[in-house]
């Protein structure tokens, strides 16, 4: 908690501070509180990893395609297991509480920042780019969480993105016309879930869904 | 500055009318108007830049994106040759916390100056001839999650230039800067105690409610007027005789209303200020404790009205939340306040307190679902200004028409992110359609014709001597009416589709010239222009439910476009057969004509 509060007190006015802090406190309490005791074996197993293990594999992650010289410089990541619902659940609610929402809508619709709702990532896809993508940061505007949040919530947070990013992919490009896509999600309003590919409508072109 | 060879500020005049008495190009003629030249500004995002045209040269300014963001151009009016241009350092983490695409709504110029605004909070001036920068000022912070995208206006030598950020807890203001040094003269925020607000014993409000001490600070629970929002980044009308300026502040955050308990001054506010010190002489809150992210930061149009018999010198404000507000500027009285389309949020304006009665059904409860709601978040009309024409005496009104379903939510503020607290999803309102230009008679308060749009009319509006009325649609139309009866007479096709604003000037060779950003964008168009899911109906805010099927229609685009008549009117083309838009060559205007009765 000592990270979190430098990185807050430096980025607000002073007299709001404290409650921000109050406010994030409670946020990363709960996402604490939140881990069940299978979590909270593999999390710690990822964090002792990490100083050294984890964390210096994660530094050699490339965020590009391009190797020269015909090199493969990805090295093996054992992440924490990203398919647990549980994680999902739990990254869906600090996706909310760290106003994650706000920039990425609610399901990852896209806003401020792009859309997480499908399959592609700008700065890649692999579990351990997307967690670096909310440790670091992004330059066009993805603020750094890396020194406020605990691993163990960044993972969470990469389960949920893994899982609402899996949109279905009817080909291989994208065709947009008057009559595709055919599909939308059920909206978010509608349906609160950690996978909300799981439920579809008819694309309803602007006009209420029924 | 009254010649009309020029367009020296985005709103065309300080009464912000978008009129031109010029007339070289007329509902006679427009059917031969052609494009002349164009150029690209860079980014294709959304160019909702009004061309400024002054003394020959034409002065845009580029979105913030690309190698260049937020970059000026000065270009010859005839040809369209490139005299220099002029791109800020950048600070690219801004467009992150801009809420609603990365846009800028113009520059303005005064005494050999050209002003810019730029998204990570500049204000800059640059030399008009040279396109050398003369200073800049930095005047917020992105951290806070502070940008600026409004265009600028000089009154009496102060650059006036206010933040946006409603949805990421600013603590909004407005600030003059000395137009020679670059220096802050003032500072007069939107929310807090009366000392940081200029409220002072000058003011004098028409209702009794907006009179107190520290009202911007006790109308909040503790604190939270901090965060409360309520930018500036709008528009800027001033009035000589009474040195006055009028402008409208945004919503309040959170959107989540059950956050702020209390009326959440000068939040949804209008205010009268003197230009010199900034003081206000009064106020008035159009939207006490908004309930749906209704911001008052429409444009006010300064006219001189019969009403009952007498001359009144009102304002006219397009409002967000669906009323057209005739207030006299003076005293900050509403004369009347009338629906202009589809309102269930409120029922009527009570003229006697002025407070809208609203409609207690639709309240937002915490993590309840309230169903159509009407006007959307973005109102029944945004930022997209409005035309007045002396000649017809009729207002001309671009707007959308958009209800939606509003979920709140719990929200934490943590500086530089969203404050929001609400999952929307939009839709198109009663009848399919999703917009509407229309002519307005504010002294009789009635429409008295208007062209439906399939989507949100997102751009500004100009009106001529030439009784033409000019707007663009966001599937690439751009279109010239009959200002009298509302029938379309000319359109074009432009590359991208449009959230501009037309603007009309004299160039060097003595032509009149109307020039238009094409670049889809703007809080609806980003569905269309950057990486955004049209399948997930509550991105952008809930605007991409409503506008999910734009991408089916256009993409970004980047393009300043310059139209004239043809050069020997009539010689080399016969009219019918060069103009694209004729309704019976196949290009069909999509717009129905309705008259009202
Ligand atoms: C202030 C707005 C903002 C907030 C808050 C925000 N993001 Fe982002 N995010 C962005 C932007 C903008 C980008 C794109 C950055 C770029 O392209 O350089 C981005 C990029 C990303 C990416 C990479 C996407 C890709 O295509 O590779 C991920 C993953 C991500 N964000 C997750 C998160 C999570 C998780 C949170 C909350 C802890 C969060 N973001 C909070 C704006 C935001």
């Amino acid at each position: 908690m000592r990270n979190t509060e430098t990185a807050v007190s430096l980025c607000v006015q002073p007299i709001i501070a404290k409650r921000v802090l109050a406010a994030l406190s409670a946020v990363l309490t709960l996402a604490m509180a939140m881990l069940p005791s299978q979590a909270q074996q593999s999390a710690p197993a990822a964090t002792s990893d990490s100083s050294a293990g984890l964390h210096g594999k994660l530094l050699q992650v490339p965020v590009t395609t391009l190797a020269p010289g015909g090199t493969n410089p990805r090295p093996t990541i054992k992440t924490p297991p990203l398919d647990d619902p549980a994680a999902a659940q739990r990254g869906m609610q600090a996706f909310n509480a760290l106003n994650c929402v706000g920039c990425h809508m609610a399901n990852g619709g896209g806003g401020m920042g792009p859309a997480l709702s499908n399959n592609f990532f700008i700065y890649g896809g692999e579990p351990e780019n997307i967690y670096l993508s909310i440790a670091q940061g992004r330059p066009n505007g993805m603020p750094v969480w890396g020194s406020m949040l605990p691993d163990p919530v960044i993972w969470d947070l990469v389960a949920y993105i893994t899982s609402i990013s899996k949109a279905p992919t009817p080909q291989w490009g994208t065709t947009v016309s008057a009559s595709s896509p055919q599909i939308q999600q059920v909206p978010a309003e509608d349906q609160q879930t950690a996978s909300p590919w799981d439920n579809t409508e008819s694309f309803t072109k602007g006009q209420k869904p029924d | 500055m009254k010649d009309d060879r020029q367009w020296p500020m985005a709103a065309k005049n300080y009464a912000n009318t978008r009129y031109s008495s010029l007339d070289q190009i007329n509902a006679g003629n427009v059917g031969q108007l052609k494009l002349a030249w164009s150029f690209s500004v860079g980014p294709a995002r959304g160019q909702e830049a009004a061309p400024l045209a002054v003394n020959g040269t034409v002065f845009v300014v580029a979105p913030y994106d690309g190698p260049n963001p937020n970059q000026v151009f000065a270009l010859d009016a005839v040809t369209g040759d490139l005299k220099w241009s002029y791109a800020p350092k950048p600070n690219i983490a801004a467009k992150g916390v801009a809420c609603c695409d990365v846009v800028n709504r113009g520059l303005a110029y005064d005494n050999g100056k050209i002003f810019l605004n730029t998204l990570d909070d500049y204000s800059v001036a640059i030399d008009a001839n040279t396109g050398k920068e003369l200073w800049h000022t930095k005047l917020g912070d992105i951290n806070q999650g502070e940008t600026v995208t409004m265009a600028p206006i000089v009154v009496k030598g102060k650059v006036l230039v206010g933040n946006s950020g409603g949805e990421m807890g600013v603590r909004g203001w407005l600030t003059a800067v000395d137009e020679t040094s670059g220096k802050i003269a003032w500072r007069a925020y939107s929310t807090g105690p009366d000392s940081e607000v200029l409220i002072g014993d000058d003011f004098n409000p028409h209702y009794g409610w907006l009179k107190g001490k520290d009202l911007g600070v006790k109308s909040w629970p503790p604190d939270k007027w901090q965060i409360g929002g309520a930018g500036v980044w709008g528009w800027i009308s001033y009035d000589p005789d009474l040195n006055l300026i009028y402008y409208g502040t945004a919503n309040p955050g959170a959107w989540n209303h059950e956050a702020r308990p209390g009326d959440n001054l000068w939040s949804s506010s209008l205010f009268a200020r003197d230009p010199d010190t900034g003081m206000a002489k009064w106020a008035y809150a159009v939207g006490p404790h908004d309930l749906w992210d209704y911001d008052e930061i429409n444009e006010n149009i300064l006219l001189d009205l019969p009403i009952n018999n007498q001359t009144r010198k009102v304002l006219v404000h397009p409002g967000r939340n669906g009323f057209m507000y005739v207030i006299d500027r003076a005293t900050g009285e509403v004369l009347s306040a009338d629906p202009f389309d589809t309102v269930n949020t409120i029922k009527s304006i009570d003229l006697k307190t002025g407070r809208p009665v609203l409609n207690d059904e639709l309240t937002p409860k915490l993590g309840k679902t309230v169903k159509d709601v009407c006007p959307a978040s973005p109102g029944a009309k945004d930022w997209q200004p409005a035309a007045w024409s002396p000649r017809t005496k009729l207002l001309y009104v671009p707007h959308q028409h958009i209800c939606m379903n509003f979920q709140t939510s719990e929200v934490g503020y943590i500086a530089g992110t969203p404050y929001v607290g609400a999952t929307v999803d939009m839709f198109a309102g009663p009848g399919g359609h999703r917009g509407e230009f229309m002519a307005w008679d504010p002294v009789a308060r009635k429409k008295v014709w208007s062209i439906t749009e399939n989507f949100p009319v997102w751009t500004g509006a100009l009106v001529t001597a030439g009784d033409l009325a000019f707007y663009g649609t966001m599937d690439r139309w751009f279109k010239a009416v009959d200002a009298k009866t509302g029938q379309v007479l000319w359109q074009f096709r432009a590359p991208s589709g449009f959230v501009g604003q037309p603007t009309t000037f004299i160039g060097n060779d003595g032509v009149q010239y109307v020039a238009m950003m094409s670049g889809v964008g703007g809080w609806p168009g980003v569905v269309a222009n950057a990486e955004i899911d049209p399948r997930v109906r509550n991105g952008a805010l809930g605007f991409t439910g409503a506008m999910q099927d734009l991408p089916a229609q256009t993409v970004g685009g980047n393009s300043l476009l310059v139209f004239a008549l043809p050069k020997t009117q009539g010689a080399a083309t016969q009219p019918n057969q060069t103009n694209p838009g004729a309704s019976n060559q196949g290009n069909a205007p999509t717009g129905q004509s309705n008259h009202a009765q």
